[in-house]
């Protein structure tokens, strides 16, 4: 991997981020609805006077190309405004918010990507047996499940009915005191139900993605080759194939990178995760358009880091790609 | 692979069982936690700028007032330790208690008083509080004298630690926006319990405050404050003990259930002050219902019974004029509009709609069994008086706001508080300078009658308190005649907590009022 | 197998495709539950009856307990069948149109970036990596919140964050069916190039295009639960997403309003999804053994 292809790739990054803080700029102020009348909403009740002290303060009474370049300098100096409901600004709230996400989305993904490649392997194994069919049909009904119905029915049987794990955000409030390990631990058992119910959609479409690479590269000549030097079965499958089939996983996995943040917006909302989904959500139904737009932006740039880090991982499992531009 | 997966099965079931174990810990060794659950998200923790339950639960805790009320809604001193209203009603004198500090160690001086007072009538969206307020003396140090324009009943009431917190004048008064300080959020009080972390959305964390000039308290080592804005969640963290009190609840099914929980009282003591009313608004300007008679048509053909009993279950309280029932202004003698569909037709001919009409109703999104059920309940019950009912939703609370306080309405459901004094809460709906466009809760239904101005500006400044009652029973009366709105109920707010809790606060403030006494049992 | 396809090879590919799916029982059970549930949501109301927003009945009524209402009654006391077979349709129309819209702009920008490569592929394909970009229900949301929900606005909205995935698979088709011999003896003869890519190309790149199509159909119903069950969905329209969204509240006292609704989700992308595996198998007979 050279370093001019990193630096491309890191320019091309933050031209798209460009892109996305002038859309959702344009978007936002384009749409109808007066801003000011929002912000003296929140706060209970408006003079003209007031709107008009309003418009000064967050700059609406410029015009929008104007404001637009504002927004995009402010921006470059991590400045995303102040959030309209809250008295802070927006950076701080995403700030606040960020690492709850992560840890959801990735713990998901990871969920998905083990528990996926380990039933497509099993699956792989036998390609007309029970195991194949069962990861045959679990993968279209993991599909086919909306994700907010599945966390409310896990709510239902494992915090109601079953009072086994929280429902009440990241962590138990009583427990934020205590040391790390327990804090661990408590943080583990708030995380259950809403990791898992956002792995199950991706976990069936690892499932289904393995199996099927695993069988493309079980009829490859190498892998004869290798069954033919005397290799285990086992080894052929885990050391052998799977090595092969993990390229098209990677891939998926990074291209899903945006569709899981969509997922957590909804998992976020029913399991009162306190991550940025939520804040979104929230805000939208708020109109804090700074927030909005704040997220977005976030959001935004994690897929672009996620893909780069994709393209980059790819050309480093794939010595085919590498030295190419 | 399989030894792998073995392994981590194992780990992770060794997880739970030790965060479940620690979870179910007794919490409380001396003063302890107290987890306070709310729906609500505050936009800060500075009630002298914002209005609003979210804000004032913290607020009350953090920030000490002059006066604070028991139940029997009789002033008591807390910052003041005197106070005295002069003869004519024109000034108040306060002898200020003078070993209060705020969190930062400064003493508690008259002119931090005089500074809050100021800031609050300059910013706070309840103007009538501090509106005839026209001077504020401050002779000496631990004395405050509050000069008015004209004599102000409402003012004790006001000064209470929901409405007029005392901010400390060091920290605040350095010339930025009082509405979008940045102390707000982390803001510096004299109350019993100071600020450690404020999470937006997501957690207000109090630690008891160990220099409270109060001897002995505040009992409770912390109290946090935990948002979740989904009430099923809530309810579940309350049934597990993972939240203590739960304030402000409403929804029928939720009380009941919460009822029925072994470790829990529920209470609906602590919303005296509040005063909620749930009611159905309308805009006497729009040509089918400036007409008083449709307007007694519509009341006469809902039935607040049916309301209150079966759609509410029984948790509400049924509400039949502008001043909330458990109020002592309330006048019991109000029309009461029992349901009559006759009578209810007859007024509908009568004002030249015999043959039906078409009306919109709006609704405040959010919780449903207050707003948008009763404006279905609307629909079903008014066809039967010739009117159609079309619903119209709101996405969100702001395009509510836009429409109703932008008079672009016919019908609306509406929630109002009457927040301690008719003067600061009542008046504003039925004022005639009050109706202004743009402007939530204010008189959106643009109800004017020179009378009821008379009666209000009268009961405003009247000092004896008989004569004030009956100036507020007549104008009770002339509105439950002209209906510029139709009251339905009081929003079921009820209290649920730990049994474990003593004295819990359920004062005419409920959790609106510092929480410096409440502990865990022995 | 592989030699089963050698036999078929004199017949048409389309031919070929319905052999195979008419053989292929999943999706044929998916095509039943298919045509059963768009009936339902069709005509059912028709024959049962009733507006699913009137309040019929106590509310929260369990199912199975009153004959009139199998299913029960939701938080108001709303017959939950009436919403069921109401709320089917907006939510497949909702599905189908946001399918369309999304395959239109796919095919449309993959079409041409494929095809005529250089700066307009560079182009077009710099603008559908940044629609990939934007996190797709956030967006949505955003758009729907923007301009007022309705069923029009939720379907556009569906359709601007979902195209690109199409995009890139058209393109791939283009470029791989472009180098082949009939489009070149096509361009030997003076074609002109709206004629190459809309009556040459594309109708032997259809084949991916159609099972994508039927998934993206999947994906827009299951994306319109999600924006009705937060909340942005047209409230004045009864659908599957609003059902459970309303009634989310109450779960702790009533799982048969979120229930049922959810199922319907299920057995509707459940079924949408066999028939796109059998058309991706019927298409890619060589991979059937997967």
């Amino acid at each position: 991997m050279n370093t001019s292809f990193l630096l491309r790739r890191l320019g091309y990054g933050l031209l798209l981020m460009l892109g996305v803080v002038v859309l959702n700029f344009l978007l936002i102020r384009l749409a109808p609805g007066d801003p000011a009348l929002v912000i003296a909403g929140e706060m209970g009740g408006a003079t003209q006077e007031m709107l008009d002290s309003i418009r000064e303060e967050y700059g609406l009474n410029k015009p929008v190309a104007v404001q637009l370049l504002l927004y995009i300098g402010n921006v470059l100096q991590g400045d995303l405004g102040e959030s309209f409901f809250f008295n802070q600004p927006v950076s701080s709230l995403i700030a606040q918010r960020v690492l709850p996400t992560i840890l959801l989305v990735i713990t998901a993904q990871v969920l998905s990507i083990v528990i996926g490649v380990v039933l497509g392997v099993l699956a792989a194994r036998k390609p007309n047996g029970v195991m194949s069919a069962f990861v045959s049909v679990f993968a279209t009904i993991g599909y086919a499940v909306p994700v907010f119905w599945t966390g409310i029915m896990l709510v239902i049987l494992f915090a109601s009915i079953f009072p086994i794990f929280p429902v009440e955000g990241m962590q138990s409030v009583k427990l934020r005191d205590a040391s790390g390990l327990v804090k661990a631990l408590d943080i583990l058992h708030h995380l259950v139900l809403p990791a898992f119910t956002l792995a199950v959609i991706y976990l069936a479409q690892y499932a289904r993605l393995s199996r099927a690479s695993m069988l493309e590269v079980l009829g490859s000549d190498y892998i004869r080759t290798a069954r033919a030097k005397g290799a285990s079965p086992r080894s052929v499958l885990f050391k052998h194939a799977l090595r092969n089939a993990a390229l098209p996983i990677l891939t998926v996995a990074g291209l899903q990178f945006g569709n899981l943040i969509s997922g957590a917006l909804l998992v976020e909302t029913v399991f009162n995760w306190p991550g940025m989904g939520r804040l979104a959500f929230e805000s939208i139904l708020r109109r804090d358009y700074p927030t909005i737009m704040g997220v977005l932006f976030f959001a935004s740039g994690m897929v672009v880091v996620a893909n780069i880090l994709t393209d980059m991982s790819y050309r480093l499992a794939d010595p085919r790609l590498r030295g190419k531009g | 692979m399989n030894c792998m997966s073995r392994l981590m099965g194992a780990a992770a079931g060794a997880a739970l069982s030790v965060a479940f174990s620690v979870a179910a810990l007794p919490v409380f060794a001396d003063g302890g936690t107290l987890v306070l659950g709310s729906t609500q998200t505050p936009r800060h923790l500075n009630g002298a700028v914002q209005s609003g339950i979210a804000t004032a639960v913290p607020s009350t805790q953090i920030f000490a007032s002059l006066l604070r009320y028991d139940e029997s809604w009789q002033p008591q001193p807390y910052l003041a330790k005197s106070w005295e209203m002069a003869e004519d009603g024109l000034s108040l004198t306060l002898q200020l208690v003078d070993n209060a500090t705020f969190h930062d160690g400064a003493p508690v001086t008259s002119a931090d008083v005089a500074f809050s007072i100021e800031t609050i009538k300059e910013n706070h969206p309840f103007k009538t509080m501090f509106a005839p307020v026209s001077e504020i003396e401050t002779p000496d140090p631990h004395t405050v004298i509050i000069h008015l324009s004209k004599p102000h009943p409402a003012l004790l009431l006001a000064l209470s630690p929901a409405l007029a917190p005392v901010l400390p004048k060091h920290l605040f008064d350095d010339g930025q926006d009082m509405k979008s300080h940045p102390l707000n959020s982390l803001p510096v009080g004299s109350g019993p319990f100071m600020v450690e972390e404020f999470t937006a959305g997501e957690a207000i964390v109090l630690k008891r405050n160990p220099n409270f000039f109060l001897e002995g308290r505040p009992k409770l080592d912390e109290i946090i404050i935990k948002i979740v804005p989904d009430t099923s969640s809530l309810l579940i963290a309350m049934e597990n003990g993972e939240a203590d009190i739960f304030p402000f609840m409403q929804g029928s099914q939720n009380i009941r259930r919460l009822q029925k929980a072994e470790n829990l009282d529920v209470t609906s003591e602590g919303y005296a002050a509040v005063g909620p009313i749930n009611w159905l608004a309308f805009n006497t300007q729009s040509p089918k219902l400036s007409d008083v008679r449709v307007r007694q048509a519509i009341a006469y053909a809902v039935d607040r019974d049916f309301i209150t009993k079966a759609l509410h279950r029984g948790v509400s309280a049924q509400q039949r004029g502008p001043i909330i029932e458990s109020s002592p202004y309330f006048d019991d003698s109000i029309p009461a509009y029992d349901v009559d569909l006759d009578k209810a037709n007859a007024l509908m001919a009568e004002a030249g709609f015999g043959d039906g009409m078409a009306l919109t109703i709006d609704y405040i999104p959010g919780p449903n069994e207050q707003q948008l059920n009763l404006a279905e309940y609307m629909k079903s019950q008014l066809k039967k008086i010739g009117i159609d009912i079309t619903v119209r939703a709101a996405p969100d609370f702001p395009t509510w706001a836009g429409r109703v306080g932008g008079h672009d309405f016919e019908m609306s459901m509406d929630i109002v508080f009457n927040w301690g004094d008719p003067v600061i809460g009542v008046h504003r709906s039925y004022l005639s300078d009050n109706i202004r466009k743009g402007v939530i809760w204010s008189n959106t239904q643009q109800y004017a009658s020179d009378k009821v101005d008379a009666l209000l500006d009268a009961a405003a400044v009247e000092l004896d308190e008989d004569k004030r009652r009956a100036l507020y029973g007549e104008f009770q009366q002339i509105v439950a005649g002209d209906l510029p709105v139709y009251w339905i109920n009081a929003l079921p707010y009820h209290t649920s907590y730990d049994k474990r809790l003593q004295n819990a606060p359920t004062g005419i403030w409920g959790t609106m009022h510092p929480m410096d006494q409440v502990s865990w049992g022995e | 197998m592989r030699d089963q396809d050698t036999n078929f090879q004199a017949e048409s590919p389309a031919l070929e495709a319905w052999r195979m799916f008419r053989r292929n029982i999943p999706a044929l059970i998916g095509v039943a539950m298919l045509s059963l549930i768009i009936l339902a949501t069709l005509y059912g109301s028709f024959f049962y009856g009733g507006d699913p927003f009137d309040i019929v009945w106590a509310p929260q009524e369990p199912p199975g307990m009153t004959p009139e209402f199998p299913l029960g009654t939701d938080y108001l006391g709303r017959d939950l069948v009436a919403g069921l077979l109401t709320g089917g349709g907006p939510t497949l129309a909702v599905g189908a149109a946001a399918a369309a819209i999304t395959m239109g702009i796919g095919i449309s920008m993959g079409a041409l970036a494929g095809y005529y490569g250089g700066w307009v592929d560079n182009l077009l394909m710099r603008v559908t990596e940044f629609f990939q970009v934007l996190p797709a229900l956030l967006f949505a949301m955003v758009l729907v919140t923007l301009f007022s929900p309705s069923l029009f606005t939720i379907a556009m909205a569906i359709g601007l964050v979902s195209w690109p995935q199409t995009a890139r698979l058209t393109r791939a088709e283009f470029l791989k069916i472009k180098q082949l011999e009939y489009v070149t003896a096509a361009r030997a003869i003076g074609a002109r190039n709206k004629r190459i890519i809309w009556k040459v190309i594309l109708p032997n790149a259809l084949p991916p295009l159609i099972v994508s199509a039927t998934l993206t159909v999947g994906v827009a119903i299951l994306f319109e639960a999600g924006l009705s069950f937060l909340g942005l969905g047209d409230p004045n329209v009864m659908s599957w997403g609003l059902m459970i969204g309303s009634n989310r509240e109450y779960i702790l006292d009533a799982w048969w309003p979120v229930t049922f609704p959810g199922l319907a989700i299920f057995f509707t992308v459940f079924s949408v999804s066999l028939i796109g595996d059998g058309l991706n198998d019927a298409f890619n007979p060589k991979l059937r053994e997967r």
